[in-house]
């Protein structure tokens, strides 16, 4: 390598940047995300219509196609597509990065134990992530879903999705992490700190940890797309918060109007596209900017 | 009598087009081989030197591939040969062993399914003979029990067998020209010398003309006639190996030179400097001067030609007259 | 196998029961419920017992074939039959034209690395696995069942005509939607990782290697390069099968499709608990089996892998 990449610092965090910042459809993700974030933000000031609001079936645009005035059509009970799936993006976010932190730092700290300790806690961290590849995931989540859905009432509908979702989803991670460790464990640098009187603690945090954060970094990434889309398939399936504008739920009451209404299904299946599209593209730029093992 | 010549390489050009640039992997070499010799090709990694041997088979991986030069092989040009042909001669008149015998073999086929997979490409026996042949092939480089190894994976193998089974792919349709690709550089030290050993007598035994490939001086000594030295995709100095080793006639060699410990040493060894260059920006003028004790000015504007110094000698320096370089004699 | 089954047994066993005895629910059910009638109930679903025998009992029912009657009245396991057979046969069928088609179109992409075609192939794919499954559905459903009305969009079958004429054309016509749906879907995630791998193992020394000793380009992608390339593929095939068997509700319910998943979601909603329990032993089991049969075909294309 030349004079100059030491200069700018080789580490493998400004490497992975600039090599980030070279591609193209990382970049794209990026701001897609950037995008969904924004709208997410600003949701309730630039909604034509507050959550849920029938309102538009007193101006009798009812069941109307997407016009000038309703970008996305309104569904027959009255409520305006568009404002709906701007207030869904805040909360398809919410519970999108929210399950994806939790899982993450469960998984990280499960998985890193798992790994250097060995023994016991290992393998019954291997047999459950054993039980969790087997099980119908979803199948499960809806069964959650349902039977403690009297617990929304107070309000808790997302909250409780991204819980539901989080106790189901640790595990890959943490099976990731833990193999991670494993390997990074064995390796020379790590006795080379033992060597020099760095205790097991110390080892675990300041040395192992941050060589397995790059894979972490990017399945939390992917894994934010992922809990959307399940979230959304939740929802869809009647088992979500009837009173949270969700995408998932406009889906819901689109497939009940699938016959008329086409614009309730369309648009905001689109923003779920878009939107996951958006979190797998920077997902995988991660990926490549991180992990150059595919490129050339 | 003139010997005759088995490869003749002309200003090769191999270029890997990257995504960060051109990478000028070769950048203008030549090279001749004559028949039934064994020749050196010495250098640092990342000089060319496994490039120039893909480069004749044209195997050169994407993104590279030969831009230019003339590769002529018994006579006939290679460069301009359609691929069905080239086919023809892979593994059949020229053949490759590589440096790393786990990552060489296919690890999802048995030994003797890598083997027989080429004796019937080439020779079309049928796989009974071939793999009889397989067999006499294993026993030939010195595998014990060849009939159980036959039918082994190659992660059932320990270092120096896998590369005696490369070996014996390689040498499988008794090839005339062989590369030999850094061959013992990924294997314990006292298999080394067996590997070696093994090379050789196969070398004499069918009359094979073999290029070593290898940074190890002390294997150039050992092994080769004649010796071309590669820095960062040019020839710095091409010649007979007493020579390189008596009165070696460039900067870089008198370097290599230095780097190699003898058992008589009394100084210190002495590492050279500085890395080799970005291929992709290489500098100025002759490619080795950030790294020559000896650079003067012209040699940071002025590529050096090669120049004979003596009987088939050649150098590529500006400042061969004026240095007096240290040779070894150990 | 057997620990990860009983783990599952328990997790599934333990939320039912959150959900309620069932005895609650038959008495919200029945208006005046006879006294006798709920005492043998009570015995019956042996809820005078504690907990912890309880799911013994069940799990002795479970080995026996017994998966307990649905709310409904029916006996669970007459109806898993005829469900789980639908579902297999949509989840069957586009996995092997996901494979067939997926395979070589992934060794397409990675020889042809960087071209118009690959970038085409891989952007397909990425948006193939950024959408819900069933939303394609509902768009096809939308644009060629009801716009164009070329294919039947809901059921196996038809109640009162056959399209495209017999009933085994019917049954064909009311699979493509469907099957092009989730072909789609996993073709995309197959597409990708082929490629994937098959970039990885094009670069190894083993490749260089095999094309040094005059091997043709056809002999070397197909017969050294896939063979190494595929078996991770496998693995993730596998997998998904397996989430695949139990992601099916959205899919069904957009089809109105016979099968577990759309079973699974009427009862979960309905909380019949028997029924559900039911469903995921049997899809469980079934991922169990497609799990072995994934380690076996694993060990089968790697020979550094054994098997035990």
């Amino acid at each position: 390598m030349s004079e100059e990449h030491l200069k700018r610092g080789a580490s493998q965090w400004s490497v992975g940047w600039r090599r980030f910042r070279r591609n193209k459809s990382a970049l794209i993700g990026s701001a897609i995300v950037v995008f969904f974030i924004a709208v997410a933000i600003l949701g309730p000031y630039i909604a034509p219509y507050p959550a849920r609001s029938y309102l538009p079936l007193y101006e009798g645009e009812a069941g109307t196609p997407p016009s000038f005035k309703h970008p996305f059509g309104v569904e027959d009970s009255g409520i305006d597509v568009f404002s709906e799936t701007i207030h869904g993006t805040r909360n398809d976010l919410y519970v999108g990065l929210a399950a994806s932190l939790i899982t993450t730092l469960i998984g990280v700290a499960l998985g890193a134990l798992a790994g250097y300790v060995k023994g016991a806690v290992s393998d019954i961290l291997l047999g459950v992530t054993q039980v969790f590849f087997v099980i119908p995931v979803l199948l499960l989540i809806l069964l959650f879903a349902r039977v403690f859905s009297f617990l929304v009432f107070k309000g808790l509908g997302l909250t409780l999705i991204v819980l539901i979702l989080s106790f189901f989803g640790w595990s890959s991670i943490a099976f990731i992490v833990r193999g991670e460790t494993l390997r990074v464990k064995e390796m020379e640098f790590i006795q080379a700190a033992r060597s020099l009187g760095a205790g097991s603690f110390r080892l675990l945090f300041r040395h192992i940890v941050p060589n397995v954060l790059s894979s972490v970094i990017v399945v939390a990434t992917l894994n934010i797309a992922g809990f959307i889309l399940t979230e959304v398939v939740v929802s869809f399936l009647g088992f979500g918060d009837a009173n949270t504008s969700t995408w998932g739920l406009l889906l819901n009451e689109g497939f009940s109007l699938v016959r008329t209404d086409w614009w309730v299904s369309l648009f905001p299946g689109l923003a779920v596209v878009l939107c996951v599209l958006g979190f797998n593209l920077m997902g995988d730029g991660l990926s490549d900017a991180l992990n150059p093992k595919l490129r050339e | 009598m003139m010997k005759e010549k088995l490869l003749e390489i002309s200003d090769l050009r191999t270029y890997f087009f990257t995504e960060a640039g051109v990478v000028k992997a070769l950048d203008g070499i030549s090279l001749e081989v004559d028949k039934g010799q064994t020749v050196g090709l010495v250098g640092e990694s990342g000089s060319g030197k496994s490039v120039t041997a893909q480069s004749v088979l044209r195997i050169v991986p994407r993104p590279g591939r030969v831009v230019d030069g003339s590769i002529k092989f018994e006579g006939e040009e290679l460069l301009s040969k359609p691929e069905n042909e080239m086919r023809k001669l892979r593994g059949r008149k020229m053949a490759i062993v590589f440096q790393d015998p786990t990552t060489s073999l296919n690890p999802v086929y048995t030994v003797g399914k890598q083997l027989t997979d080429i004796l019937m490409l080439h020779r079309e026996l049928t796989k009974a003979d071939a793999s009889k042949r397989a067999l006499s092939l294993l026993e030939r480089v010195g595998i014990q029990e060849p009939e159980k190894r036959l039918n082994a994976y190659p992660h059932e193998l320990s270092g120096g067998m896998k590369q005696r089974v490369a070996i014996a792919r390689a040498l499988s349709c008794e090839p005339t020209l062989l590369f030999a690709d850094e061959p013992t550089t990924n294997l314990d030290v006292t298999i080394q010398a067996q590997v070696l050993e093994l090379l050789g007598q196969l070398q004499k035994e069918l009359g094979m003309t073999m290029v070593m490939i290898t940074h190890d001086m002390g294997i150039i000594a050992d092994m080769t006639r004649r010796v071309t030295v590669l820095y960062a995709g040019k020839v710095m100095e091409v010649a007979d190996t007493p020579a390189i080793f008596n009165s070696p006639r460039h900067p870089y060699t008198e370097a290599l030179l230095k780097a190699v410990p003898s058992v008589r040493q009394t100084r210190a060894l002495e590492v050279i400097p500085g890395n080799i260059p970005n291929l992709i920006e290489l500098p100025a003028g002759c490619v080795f001067h950030p790294r020559c004790k000896y650079a003067k000015d012209i040699c940071t504007k002025d590529e050096p030609p090669l120049e004979k110094v003596g009987d088939g000698h050649y150098t590529a320096c500006h400042l061969w007259r004026e240095l007096n370089l240290e040779g070894r004699t150990g | 196998m057997i620990p990860v089954f009983l783990g599952v047994a328990i997790l599934t066993y333990g939320v039912g029961s959150a959900a309620g005895s069932p005895l609650d629910l038959i008495r919200v059910g029945l208006r005046n419920p006879n006294p006798a009638v709920l005492e043998a109930l009570t015995h019956y679903y042996h809820l005078d017992q504690p907990a912890w025998l309880r799911f013994l009992y069940w799990l002795w029912d479970l080995m026996h074939g017994n998966l307990g009657v649905s709310i409904s009245g029916r006996p669970v396991a007459s109806q898993i039959g005829a469900w789980a057979l639908s579902t297999l046969e949509l989840q069957v069928l586009a996995l092997i034209l996901s494979i067939v088609i997926g395979i070589p179109v992934g060794v397409y992409s990675s020889k042809h690395q960087y071209s118009k075609m690959d970038y085409a192939i891989t952007t397909t794919a990425i948006f193939g696995y950024s959408m819900p499954t069933f939303w394609l559905g509902i768009m096809l459903i939308i644009i060629l069942s009801f716009n164009l009305g070329l294919l039947p969009g809901s059921g196996a079958v038809s109640v009162s005509y056959y399209w495209w004429g017999n009933p085994v054309l019917d049954q064909i016509a009311h699979l493509i939607l469907p099957t092009l749906v989730l072909t789609y879907v996993n073709l995309a995630t197959i597409v990708r990782l082929v490629r994937a791998n098959m970039l990885e193992v094009m670069r190894q020394d083993y490749i260089l290697a095999a094309r040094a000793s005059g091997l043709s380009e056809r002999t070397v992608t197909y017969r050294y390069a896939l063979r190494n390339a595929v078996s991770p593929v496998v693995t993730i095939i596998g997998l998904g099968f397996g989430a695949a068997l139990g992601g099916a509700p959205a899919l069904e319910t957009t089809f109105s499709w016979p099968g577990l998943g759309y079973a699974f979601t009427q009862a979960a909603l309905t909380l019949d608990i028997p029924l559900v329990q039911g469903i995921t032993i049997v899809i469980t089991l079934m991922v169990l089996i497609a799990n072995l049969i994934t380690d076996l075909t694993y060990a089968l294309l790697d020979p550094r892998v054994t098997i035990g």
